[in-house]
């Protein structure tokens, strides 16, 4: 206890040092500038500005992309409540009430809301990182390959199952994810595999390319003309954003336990963010006095899903940094600028990188103070972001990309993977299928072919070892304990629907 | 027997993972296999190609028949797929992505930037040419001060092969 209270004092030595605070104000405030314009999530913010961090050293690299990740979590609220837009997939949620409210002329208030649960929620979660997470790496510093692959395999699982959407299809696209991981030279023999014959492929295929093509491109290719927003004429300003006393009131106990379902899930790896939010807002309803005041703007609505939001993302570094597993695609793009950075993430970093750990603690709560400031101003600036057309966005947003994966190896041949990737990412959201997990497949993909092989290697082939080993033992038991969840969830649906299910197959036949 | 109309997307979603699956398999045997003890670099890929294809089936058993199959709920605002393809759209971002890898190696930067802009602004229904054109105009400038500048980006303003 007093020893984390030591580091973290250390970490904000390392936080405050000009050029690592720089970088972490320069990512909050463009994180949150990229993350109000309608249809840029997280995601895409972070994997526009990657090729940045190659050129800048590894703390100030990690700084930025926090900030950036946490600042367009802020700035996606905005849209999602003014304008009924969730730019990243977890505000959806936010939208149900925070929509309604801004109808009713509330939308100040619900930002105002929204900007504290989420400091709170922020808060928390950090001060959860800091005890929680030397803890875990007493246990971490226990895994062998196996107990790797085992988590692994859970997170990847919870990762594919525990997204929005089909199950199956969640599978299929981290198995699609770890397909991609394995083109490229194969480190153990030396093989060449699925390059195609083309040289530009044996270093595999790049992180930048795949992501910015699969939420980029993919999602121009799936928006254009198709759009449909509406400029926003919610006028906001400073003084509309106080909550009156009944508001703050109202929504002090949605946010404590908002806050609590996303401490509690993101110490799970593989749930996603939009499950933790859908999570936090049925809570809420369920244990309300009146649920029919819920998506009729509702604060509680907003309150909870926002501070559940921003826990989880606090707490989802955890498993990330001590384990090296990514909590869902955004952690992943993270967990993967770390490995280009040459730092590889696990029970090591804690102690070989406590700069990079602490400092991130001590950066985020700098962050999350510097939002709040920032916010309140700015609010008017981000009201006019949200009227850019999408006609002078994406065309702009899609030559970043360019430039951004071009600046990353120099390689023109890059940047005509994002092509191939926008279209694969088209062809499968057209589809319905969910892609963020190809990118949790991807980053974990050779790690994990990599501990597979090692495990293998080391009981001699035998399968068993995953099942004797306990820790691994008690990961593979969460792995069938989820499959078996999803299977009686489908045999329920299955009982339930029979009598619609007659009528069409009649039609079929 | 199944007609070609009741074909869903979920059932084009496995008949693609199948295919899939497929061509992993066909490639991946073509590497070395190895045991379990010793996996050679075809092992892995072979297994998830066959996970693949399983995954597939899977999902093509059983997918609800279309007419009522349950809607994921889209993102309000969100691209629903509703309405027919969108092909101005789609071949001009694509085009953009193109003109930018082809003219970066055939002309420089400002060129790529200016084409990759232009011609993916045309992409939009309510764009013009001269409107495409001032966007893409001034994204050259603004790639001129903070790219080459500001950045020094290694591609040369303008240069030929």
């Amino acid at each position: 206890m007093h020893q984390s209270l030591m580091d973290l004092w250390y970490g904000f030595g390392v936080a405050l040092q000009p050029s690592n605070f720089m970088w972490s104000v320069f990512g909050v405030l463009i994180g949150n500038l990229i993350g109000v314009l309608p249809g840029m999530g997280a995601l895409t913010t972070i994997s526009m500005l990657l090729p940045l961090t190659y050129v800048i050293a590894p703390v100030p690299a990690i700084l930025m992309l926090a900030g950036i990740f946490y600042g367009s979590q802020y700035g996606g609220a905005i849209g999602a409540i003014l304008l009924n837009l969730p730019s990243h997939p977890p505000h959806a949620v936010t939208c149900l009430d925070g929509y309604p409210m801004t109808r009713a002329g509330r939308g100040g208030a619900a930002l105002g809301i929204t900007m504290m649960s989420s400091f709170f929620a922020a808060s928390v979660g950090i001060i959860v990182m800091i005890f929680l997470s030397p803890l875990l790496v007493e246990i971490a510093f226990k895994f062998g390959p196996s107990e790797i692959c085992s988590i692994m395999l859970l997170g990847l699982l919870a990762g594919a199952t525990m997204s929005r959407g089909s199950p199956l299809k969640g599978v299929a696209m981290t198995i699609f994810g770890l397909l991609c991981g394995v083109v490229g030279t194969d480190v153990i023999s030396g093989t060449t595999r699925y390059t195609f014959d083309l040289p530009d492929l044996a270093d595999g295929v790049e992180l930048g390319a795949l992501c910015m093509g699969l939420f980029g491109i993919a999602d121009f290719l799936v928006s254009v003309n198709r759009t449909t927003v509406k400029a926003s004429d919610a006028k906001v300003s400073m003084k509309d954003m106080r909550p009156t006393r009944a508001e703050m009131k109202q929504a002090f106990w949605p946010m404590l336990r908002g806050t609590m379902v996303g401490t509690l899930f993101g110490a799970m790896p593989g749930t996603g963010p939009t499950i933790t939010t859908f999570i936090a807002y049925a809570l809420e309803r369920k244990i309300a006095k009146d649920p029919s005041r819920f998506g009729k703007g509702a604060i509680e609505g907003v309150a909870a899903p926002e501070a559940s939001a921003h826990s989880k993302t606090q707490v989802d570094f955890i498993p990330t940094l001590s384990l090296g597993i990514p909590g869902d695609a955004v952690m992943a793009l993270i967990l993967g600028a770390l490995i280009i950075k040459g730092i590889q993430p696990g029970p090591q970093l804690i102690t070989e990188h406590p700069d990079i750990f602490w400092g991130l603690v001590a950066s985020f709560w700098i962050g999350n103070v510097l939002l709040v400031i920032l916010n309140v101003p700015m609010i008017g600036v981000w009201v006019r972001m949200l009227q850019v057309p999408y006609k002078y966005l994406y065309p702009a947003a899609l030559f970043f990309i360019c430039v951004g994966v071009y600046s990353t190896k120099n390689s023109l041949f890059d940047v005509g993977e994002v092509a191939v990737f926008g279209i694969i990412g088209a062809i499968f959201l057209s589809l319905d299928f969910p892609v963020s997990p190809i990118v949790l497949g991807f980053v974990l993909g050779p790690m994990l072919e990599e501990n597979f092989r090692r495990a293998m290697l080391l009981s001699r082939g035998d399968l068993m070892v995953f099942l004797q080993r306990p820790i691994s033992a008690w990961f593979i038991g969460a792995c069938c304990l989820l499959i078996i969840a999803q299977l009686v969830a489908y045999a329920r649906k299955l009982r339930l629907t029979p009598k619609l299910r007659e009528p069409a197959e009649l039609i079929a036949e | 027997m199944l007609r070609l109309k009741s074909l869903g997307k979920d059932h084009c979603g496995a008949l693609l993972l199948l295919a899939l699956g497929a061509g992993v398999l066909a490639l991946g045997l073509g590497y070395r296999m190895g045991s379990l003890n010793r996996m050679g670099a075809g092992f892995i890929p072979v297994v998830l190609g066959a996970l693949m294809m399983l995954v597939g089936v899977a999902i093509g058993v059983t997918a609800a028949p279309p007419g009522q199959r349950e809607m994921v709920n889209p993102l309000p605002g969100h691209g629903t797929h509703a309405g027919g393809p969108e092909w101005r759209g789609w071949l001009c971002i694509l085009g953009g992505v193109v003109a930018f890898v082809v003219l970066g190696q055939y002309g420089g930067l400002l060129p790529a930037t200016f084409a990759s802009v232009f011609v993916s602004a045309l992409g939009d229904r309510n764009g013009s040419v001269k409107s495409s054109a001032v966007l893409a105009a001034a994204l050259v400038v603004f790639c001129l001060i903070v790219f080459h500048y500001g950045l020094s980006l290694q591609l040369p303003l303008f240069q030929w092969g």
